[in-house]
């Protein structure tokens, strides 16, 4: 059944490696394959040092796998320039940071606007999408305040609408509730089933949290760079 | 990206940081407020300057006694020395005669009009009549004196060309003078004027009063002091008799009209030098007050310029606070760098966003310059007196050259900003 899905990520045997050269080399990745399928969500867990965080990098089109081979959406990314990686997380990933990194003394409306900004759309259709996704995440009465006068929750439901803003074709979130309490985490973990389930976004959640990998319909397993089990998880939110 | 969100985004990082963009702009607004200042003053000065020498009389010729130049000269040891022998004091038998000046109008009949000479009997004497008295300089003048000054006459009349051929013991005053001793100019014609001075009292008859002209203030103003003591003018033979002396340090020539003072003035400096060419220590110079107008443009232009090199000084200095307050600034927003990288932003939005950012600095700095220049510059002139012409060119140029400094200084911060590995950069606490 899942062959006949179509394939959003394909990861084939990449390799990170820093320090080359040097007495300290060291594989952040070694030699990890993975496919990820149009409207999944899914997980990657690993403790610290398992090299989750390198694997967001190069699914994020921040970082370049020193070996192996990356296509999103069918796109050879280990064959953009610095250009076009940047067009590539413009318009095909849409980040989620545990530290929400909203642009500061910058308001909800123009921070959401912001990925539009870059992508070149016009203003007025800008700040017409950006109400449109605030309002989606139940921000649409904040949309003038300024990162500093909102609370944990609100600044991430904020960035979840800005990760929304180009249409991605996935959604990265890096421990995206790692920094909120656990009501106010859930409420942005149901944001994200509603985005998987209702506009069919693939969302890559990487977690060290097995509850929240829990919650996912697929569980990838990383440690010392590789990949150590891929497993079915419930997909379904807690209190389903 | 946009260009108008690239302002909004400077103006908005410039207002959170209020004082430091203050401090930062100081610089700027320093430098650009000097020239500006400056270059107002130094317009109106020329204006002024240029103004009273007109009114002086730019067609006219001033001939002066000058020293021959002393040529350095070096021993057969090497030892370099200048030549002081043939330097001495000025004796009457070296200064210009009236038989030169003769010779010299006969020979330039069609060029010139008439030939001003001086001779100054005293200065700052003291002239009483009861309780009142007011200062004076005592001046022998020829007729062409008042043709140079185009003297205008109040009260009483000239002297007779027969009383300056006679040496009368006449004298003409200024309005200046009567103001102090007598009640109208009418009161003092006919009466007679005690000047004190060098120990001695010279007696002469007030023949008229003249009316003291604003080209005296503009000479007042270029020498630099005003001279509250008022000229008395006697016949040039009357002077002559008292001081013994008979012939000039100076003299001034009017030119008929049509007759270029530029190109005549050489050829009566060829004229008089003629007679001098075997002299030891002297020479006679010929200078048209155009040409010292145009000197004066010259020196003001130096002037201005040298310190504009000062500013600009100053105005390096102001765009390296810049970089400096950028580079800091960049550190300090390093994640939203890596977070606008993440979020899509090439580079070259980056690297634009900081360049804006500086040049709106700089700008806002330079135009807070340009009005405070104005100011001041606006300020120094009404004291002098004068009127203050802003000169829009040097505000042009001010401006861009403020945004050009933002674009250079702010160049090497925004492109370190640029190339911020993204990850690195949102990694940063």
């Amino acid at each position: 059944m899942e062959e006949t899905r179509k394939k959003c990520i394909e990861i084939t045997g990449v390799v990170k490696k820093y320090f080359i050269g040097t007495p300290n080399e060291l594989a952040a990745l070694d030699g990890v394959d993975i496919d990820v399928y149009e409207g999944e969500f899914l997980a990657i867990v690993g403790a610290s040092g398992s090299g989750k965080s390198t694997l967001m990098n190069i699914i994020g089109a921040l970082d370049r796998p020193t070996e192996g081979g990356y296509k999103l959406d069918g796109l050879d990314v280990t064959a953009a320039n610095d250009d076009e990686l940047s067009a590539i997380r413009n318009r095909k990933i849409g980040f989620v940071f545990q530290t929400y990194n909203l642009i500061s003394k910058t308001s909800a409306l123009k921070n959401v606007e912001m990925p539009m900004l870059y992508a070149g759309v016009p203003a007025k259709k800008r700040v017409e999408r950006a109400k449109e996704l605030l309002n989606d995440v139940g921000m649409g009465d904040r949309i003038k305040h300024l990162p500093e006068e909102l609370s944990g929750g609100q600044k991430q439901r904020v960035a979840i609408a800005r990760a929304m803003s180009n249409d991605p074709s996935i959604i990265l979130a890096d421990e995206p509730t790692g920094a909120l309490d656990s009501k106010t985490g859930r409420l942005v973990m149901d944001i994200f089933h509603r985005l998987n389930k209702e506009q069919h976004k693939t969302v890559v959640l990487i977690t060290h949290s097995p509850e929240l990998a829990e919650e996912c319909d697929r569980i990838i397993s990383l440690k010392d760079g590789k990949v150590t089990g891929v497993r079915p998880g419930s997909g379904k939110a807690v209190g389903e | 990206m946009l260009f108008w969100e690239n302002i909004r985004l400077a103006l908005t990082s410039l207002k959170s940081n209020k004082m430091r963009s203050l401090l930062t702009m100081l610089g700027i607004i320093i430098g650009i407020s000097s020239v500006i200042a400056i270059v107002t003053v130094g317009n109106s000065l020329t204006a002024t300057l240029s103004d009273s020498m007109l009114s002086l009389g730019a067609n006219n010729i001033t001939v002066y006694l000058d020293r021959k130049e002393i040529k350095d000269e070096t021993t057969e040891e090497g030892y370099v020395f200048q030549n002081t022998d043939g330097v001495q004091e000025v004796l009457d038998e070296d200064l210009i005669t009236n038989d030169m000046i003769m010779e010299y109008k006969e020979k330039f009949p069609d060029e010139v009009y008439a030939v001003s000479a001086t001779n100054d009997v005293l200065s700052n004497g003291v002239s009483s009549v009861g309780k009142k008295s007011a200062a004076v300089n005592l001046k022998g003048v020829s007729a062409g004196f008042f043709v140079e000054k185009s003297t205008k006459i109040l009260a009483g009349r000239l002297f007779t060309a027969k009383e300056m051929l006679e040496g009368r013991k006449l004298a003409l005053v200024s309005e200046k003078y009567v103001e102090k001793i007598y009640p109208s100019n009418e009161d003092a014609i006919g009466q007679d004027i005690v000047i004190s001075g060098n120990g001695k009292d010279y007696t002469f008859t007030i023949a008229g009063v003249y009316e003291k002209s604003d080209s005296d203030m503009g000479m007042a103003l270029l020498v630099g002091s005003f001279n509250s003591a008022s000229d008395v003018y006697i016949p040039l033979k009357t002077a002559q008799d008292i001081t013994h002396q008979k012939n000039y340090t100076n003299v001034s020539v009017v030119l008929k009209s049509g007759i270029n003072p530029n190109e005549f003035s050489k050829e009566t400096e060829k004229f008089f030098a003629g007679y001098y060419r075997t002299h030891r220590s002297f020479t006679v110079h010929a200078m048209s007050l155009a040409s010292v107008t145009e000197q004066l443009e010259n020196m003001m232009n130096k002037l201005t310029l040298g310190i504009s090199v000062i500013a600009g000084i100053a105005l390096l200095v102001g765009g390296i606070g810049v970089m400096n307050i950028m580079l800091v600034s960049i550190t300090e927003r390093t994640r939203e760098i890596g977070t606008r990288k993440a979020l899509g932003a090439p580079n070259s939005s980056i690297r634009t966003q900081f360049i804006v950012e500086a040049v709106v600095i700089c700008l806002i700095g330079g135009l807070i310059g340009v009005m405070g220049g104005i100011g001041l510059g606006a300020l120094a002139v009404k004291l002098m007196k004068g009127v203050a012409t802003p000169s829009v060119s040097s505000i042009v140029v001010s401006l861009l050259f403020s945004m050009g400094i933002g674009v250079f200084f702010g160049y090497y911060p925004a492109n370190k900003a640029a190339k911020m590995d993204p990850i690195e950069a949102l990694r940063y606490e």
